[in-house]
């Protein structure tokens, strides 16, 4: 590991515009060359930091700033973010909202022409980074028909084509199948190794255990040195949500024979499933393969094109991929009390917005929030009021440790009561932890994966 | 083909279509338009909603001309006079120039589509002037977000009706719409930002796989824009004649300066490859 200094914040505070407190205040704090693993809670301040290295904060979204950060000699206070996108490269959480232009290619020489790099060098470096991002195959393609991780891949890319001194990637993992997410942890890999800052926050650690580097931890805008990175496990939770169903189990739901898929594709096909009150299923499978689909068919959203769907009479909870489709209403408490409008007064909702931690959040807009903090906020959304069928699609996206746990035991809570949950996921780890049942989907099928038994 | 010189032909196009009033121009221009877009249009491009679009639209001109013109000799059947507007006899002068006036709308529609059936929207958009590239990449981007908007309206929509949601009355529908406005301001902050941290607006820029001017495209360049300024001034000195059907219908006038002018807009078939 090298020790040669990339940046620094030295007595560092941020505080955003219409922040109370400070979201940053960093005492003092050096990345060095090779890998940094961020870690933190949801909202800890993880992403205010990433952005300190290339001036996101403050110049992009304005606020108060005091001390001293310097990123590769440059003073971050008084450089554009535009002038150290030139060194350093950001790779954001959401890769829809990353491309500029409407394919592959185009869209990764974005940034050299930003830096008026010759048309020459220009197709060069395109292919260079398509290759070290490994989708040379995609190149012609058009970005709107790629999966989430050849689209995380797509923005690494274009990140990759500037060769960058710095690399920045905030929750780059969080939308990514198994080998979706490896193929990105051995790019940053061989980055690092090649002496290159490469600073990722990331929840998914068990993902980053073969990576050697430097750890710090972020604690309500606090920067503290941790331990190296490691493997990390579900806690108390998983105890308690490992527990089989135990009451006797009606069908809630049953897929017979389906095709299904949008706009009248089929994506999976001789589907015959079903699912049984007080039973947790999991959907895995690789980005792409079908698991939202099947969820949307269960759901009644996708109108299936052959076969039977039946569902049980009773409310049909769903968790789509974006907590922001749900959210809009002013308040984390206003969202809980719209979904149980009607209902008779219960101690449901305020239990489980205490049982997710979003108590000290009930009063924000849920815009305000971090992406794990709202991802927390719109399950309790769509599990306040005992739904009969819960549908969680990607549930533990942008999550940390303690929220994953909170999700278990609410989940373990409604398998207890009799609701039925099929949960789409790529985290292993809550798999293990809740799962009665898992249906591995893709290669346009879904076939039942055989019960690991419990040691 | 270099997306310049597409304008330079739809531009011609669009103005000889509009330029007269005789069927048999237009039909030319509407021709050799349908031929560009079979022979060139984008693998992912489909003609059929264009082409039911224009049908109606040329069904539509002319039923109403037919039945709201009542001039002409030969009137084929006649509505009652009590009836408003519509009451008169109903001839075939007005129903020939209705139709007419559909194919000159079709061909006007069909000289602009290549530009959005040929060309990727960005590589028109990236054609533009460099004194235009701002506003440029703007609107590219802007074009990018089209489908995610679409698709969060979608996703908001479904996720709103799984809680309950069915709107009865329009005071409803803000419900979905202002998430969908929230979600794609969000969306283009989060874009900006992104765009910001890839370097955007820190000076001059180049283009990624400019199109050269090819000797096909300096041709269609030239053939085109001329073929359309002589078709004008043929027709402004009265050389090209316009057709008339009223009172009596008769044959279109046809020149043959003015077909050939159309014809020249048959080369960007010709020469351009997909």
């Amino acid at each position: 590991m090298n020790d040669i200094t990339v940046a620094s914040l030295e007595h560092f505070m941020y505080r955003y515009p219409a922040g109370g407190t400070n979201a940053l205040d960093v005492a003092h704090l050096r990345i060095h060359e090779g890998l940094t693993l961020v870690t933190g809670a949801s909202g800890s301040g993880k992403s205010s930091l990433l952005r300190v290295f290339n001036g996101l904060v403050p110049h992009f979204h304005g606020g108060t700033v005091g001390g001293r950060a310097e990123v590769l000699d440059h003073d971050v206070i008084t450089t554009a973010t535009r002038v150290l996108a030139a060194q350093v490269g950001f790779v954001f959480q959401d890769p829809e909202l990353q491309s500029v232009y409407p394919t592959v290619e185009r869209d990764i020489a974005f940034g050299l022409e930003n830096i008026a790099m010759a048309p020459a060098t220009m197709t060069q470096r395109v292919g260079e980074a398509l290759d070290e991002a490994g989708i040379a195959h995609l190149r012609s393609r058009a970005v709107a028909t790629l999966s989430g991780g050849e689209r995380q891949r797509l923005a690494l890319a274009g990140v990759l084509a500037m060769r960058p001194r710095m690399l920045v990637l905030d929750e780059p993992l969080s939308q990514l199948d198994e080998d979706g997410a490896y193929s990105v942890v051995s790019i940053l890999g061989t980055l690092a190794r090649a002496g290159i800052a490469v600073v990722v926050a990331e929840h998914r650690l068990e993902l980053l255990a073969s990576l050697d580097g430097r750890t710090i931890a972020v604690e309500a805008g606090r920067v503290a040195d941790g331990a190296a990175a490691g493997r990390r496990r579900l806690g108390n939770a998983a105890i308690i949500a490992g527990a089989q169903r135990s009451i006797a189990a009606t069908m809630a739901w049953e897929l017979d024979d389906v095709a299904t898929g949008p706009a009248r594709i089929p994506v999976v096909e001789g589907v015959s499933l079903a699912g049984h009150s007080g039973e947790v299923i999991a959907l895995v499978g690789p980005n792409g393969g079908g698991k939202t689909t099947l969820l949307r068919t269960i759901a009644g959203l996708l109108r299936p094109l052959a076969g039977r769907v039946d569902r049980a009479p009773g409310r049909v909870a769903f968790l789509p991929q974006n907590p922001m489709a749900l959210l809009h209403r002013a308040s984390v408490a206003a969202e809980v009390a719209w979904t149980v409008r009607g209902d008779a007064p219960s101690t449901d909702a305020t239990l489980l917005i205490d049982e997710l931690g979003l108590t000290h959040l009930a009063a924000r807009d849920p815009r305000d929030l971090s992406t794990g903090e709202r991802q927390r906020a719109a399950i309790a959304a769509v599990l306040a009021g005992a739904p009969r069928i819960a549908l969680l699609d990607e549930p533990t996206r942008g999550m940390d440790d303690a929220a994953r746990n909170a999700l278990c035991c609410a989940v373990a809570r409604m398998r207890a009561a009799g609701g039925s949950i099929v949960i789409a996921t790529h985290d292993k780890n809550l798999v293990a932890a809740l799962a009665d049942r898992t249906i591995a989907v893709g290669a346009g099928s879904a076939r039942e994966l055989a019960p690991v038994a419990v040691a | 083909m270099n997306p310049r010189a597409l304008a330079a032909w739809s531009v011609s196009g669009i103005t000889i279509a509009l330029a007269t009033g005789n069927p048999v121009y237009r039909v030319l221009v509407l021709l050799c338009a349908l031929n560009l877009l079979v022979a060139l249009r984008r693998p992912d491009a489909s003609l059929r909603g264009l082409g039911v679009a224009l049908l109606v639209a040329g069904l539509i001109a002319t039923a109403v001309t037919t039945l709201a013109s009542h001039t002409g000799d030969h009137a084929f059947l006649v509505l009652p006079s009590s009836i408003p507007v519509l009451g008169g006899p109903l001839t075939v002068e007005a129903a020939f120039f209705g139709a007419s006036t559909g194919v000159g709308i079709a061909a006007a529609v069909l000289a602009a589509a290549p530009l959005s059936l040929v060309l990727m929207p960005n590589s028109l958009v990236d054609a533009l002037p460099s004194a235009l590239a701002r506003t440029g990449a703007a609107i590219g981007t802007a074009l990018n977000m089209i489908p995610g908007i679409a698709r969060s309206a979608t996703e908001i929509r479904d996720a709103q009706r799984m809680r309950g949601w069915r709107p009865r009355r329009v005071r409803e529908w803000p419900d979905l719409a202002v998430p969908v406005v929230l979600t794609a301001l969000e969306g283009s902050i989060t874009l900006a930002e992104a765009m910001e941290a890839r370097g955007y607006g820190s000076g001059a820029r180049t283009h990624y796989g400019a199109v050269a001017w090819a000797w096909s495209d300096i041709a269609v360049c030239v053939v085109a824009p001329a073929a359309a300024i002589a078709f004008v001034a043929l027709r402004l000195a009265d050389v090209i004649g316009d057709w008339y059907p009223f009172p009596t219908i008769s044959v279109p006038p046809v020149n043959g300066f003015g077909v050939a002018c159309c014809l020249a807009l048959a080369l960007p078939a010709l020469v351009w490859r997909r």
